[in-house]
């Protein structure tokens, strides 16, 4: 199925869930459960934990599909942020991260190259963000990559990355700044 | 360590925009930007728009299939999980959505449903109002000859109960039944009565003995009505 047609079926579906059609909402669950699992599993680490926020996920697109707004967001990214926030709501809750482990700019180099399988999906949007990512400085894609898939705070980061605390919220901000305007060429 | 230009090319607004989307807060931060999503729609689009920025991040994430008792243990926790073919008006999202959105959204997503769920027929609408509050909503499912009636604003009397009436074009109140003050019901219409629900009839609610009027008349007052209309 091509990536248009997925759009607008998990669209049409979205709308129905959210007039209350169970399902509806099974159809949600069947074309994006894979993926927002695989996001849950990505920042939780765990694979139990990552079921329940999973399962909340679902409860929750259930709650707020009817003010889905898709003048604001597109029904994927939309779902994506609600898998992320959840997952993240969980880890603050817990405490502790525990992906402290130090994080090495130059191993974290390789570890961004896309790879063959990503480049075949070929989303468009993946390979501009990707190079935009490219143009950071290493350690600034360094910080942002443990944010987005570790679900690091600003301060489980200066750790990781043993700056202070002040250093790791330029550096972030500096590379949001640098990744917007990027973006927007 | 920062230059000028760092705090020049974000807005403070901006900023803690992409910080919630990344998802680098915590604590009170994370709860406030969390809040303002929800009353700020010009902050709610900030983040939104760098929500889609990072979205395609998750690209190079590998796929996981979820095992199956998921979806089983979210399905058990749906309303309606107990019964078969729920039917949408019974859904306290749609009646919310009813109550929150404007009008024109509302009539939007019926009609979606309309056009969407072949068994489902509702073709006709009352906002039962009084004293300039919609205190209940009714719609009526021609096919099955029922009517879903779901409290919105009514607040329970302590000692009487609220009854259904029909009151056709120029003619006397029809009992319905009495509706429970706290949940969404559905009445099933007698056949007798089944011609008189139409659009230009309306619905009216008096407040009853318990059981309901001992007269098959409103014998309390009438605290609220409205008119049938088509979608």
């Amino acid at each position: 199925m091509d990536l248009d047609s997925n759009r607008k079926l998990i669209a049409t579906a979205l709308a129905a869930a959210g007039a209350g059609d169970r399902n509806a909402l099974q159809t949600v669950y069947r074309l994006t459960g894979t993926k927002l699992f695989a996001v849950c599993l990505r920042i939780l680490g765990e694979r139990s934990e990552a079921e329940d926020v999973l399962q909340e996920v679902y409860m929750t697109v259930w709650r707020k599909a009817a003010i889905f707004d898709p003048a604001l967001s597109s029904p994927m990214t939309w779902l994506i942020a609600i898998a992320r926030n959840r997952a993240i709501d969980h880890l603050r809750v817990r405490g502790q991260n525990r992906r402290m482990d130090p994080i090495e700019e130059a191993a974290n180099l390789a570890d961004d190259k896309p790879t063959a399988e990503v480049a075949l999906q070929g989303a468009q949007e993946q390979a501009r963000l990707q190079r935009c990512l490219d143009e950071l400085a290493d350690h600034e894609r360094a910080a942002l990559r443990g944010a987005f898939f570790d679900g690091n705070t600003y301060e489980e980061l200066a750790e990781r990355m043993k700056v202070p605390l002040g250093t790791m919220k330029s550096w972030i901000r500096r590379a949001m700044i640098k990744l917007k305007a990027c973006l927007e060429q | 360590m920062t230059d000028i230009g760092d705090h020049e090319a974000f807005s403070a607004d901006e900023l803690s925009a992409a910080e919630y989307a990344l998802g680098v807060l915590a604590g009170a931060e994370r709860a406030a930007a969390a809040q303002r999503i929800a009353r700020d729609r010009a902050f709610a689009a900030l983040v939104a728009a760098w929500e889609e920025r990072f979205a395609p991040w998750t690209a190079e994430i590998p796929e996981v299939a979820p095992p199956p008792q998921v979806w089983e243990r979210i399905a058990a926790q749906l309303p309606g999980a107990e019964r078969q073919g729920l039917r949408f008006w019974q859904s306290l999202v749609f009646w919310r959505s009813f109550g929150i959105v404007s009008a024109l959204a509302a009539a939007c997503l019926a009609v979606l449903f309309y056009l969407s769920a072949g068994s489902q027929q509702v073709t006709l609408f009352a906002s039962i109002e009084g004293s300039g509050e919609r205190i209940f909503v009714a719609a009526i499912d021609a096919k099955r000859a029922a009517i879903a009636v779901v409290p919105a604003t009514y607040r329970a009397d302590p000692t009487r109960v609220p009854e259904l009436w029909l009151i056709p074009s120029g003619g006397k109140p029809l009992p319905l039944g009495v509706l429970p003050a706290d949940r969404p019901t559905q009445i099933d219409i007698p056949a007798a009565i089944a011609d008189q629900v139409k659009r230009g009839a309306a619905l009216a609610i008096s407040l009853e003995p318990p059981g309901g009027s001992p007269t098959g008349q409103p014998t309390g007052p009438v605290i609220g009505s409205g008119t049938l209309t088509n979608l």
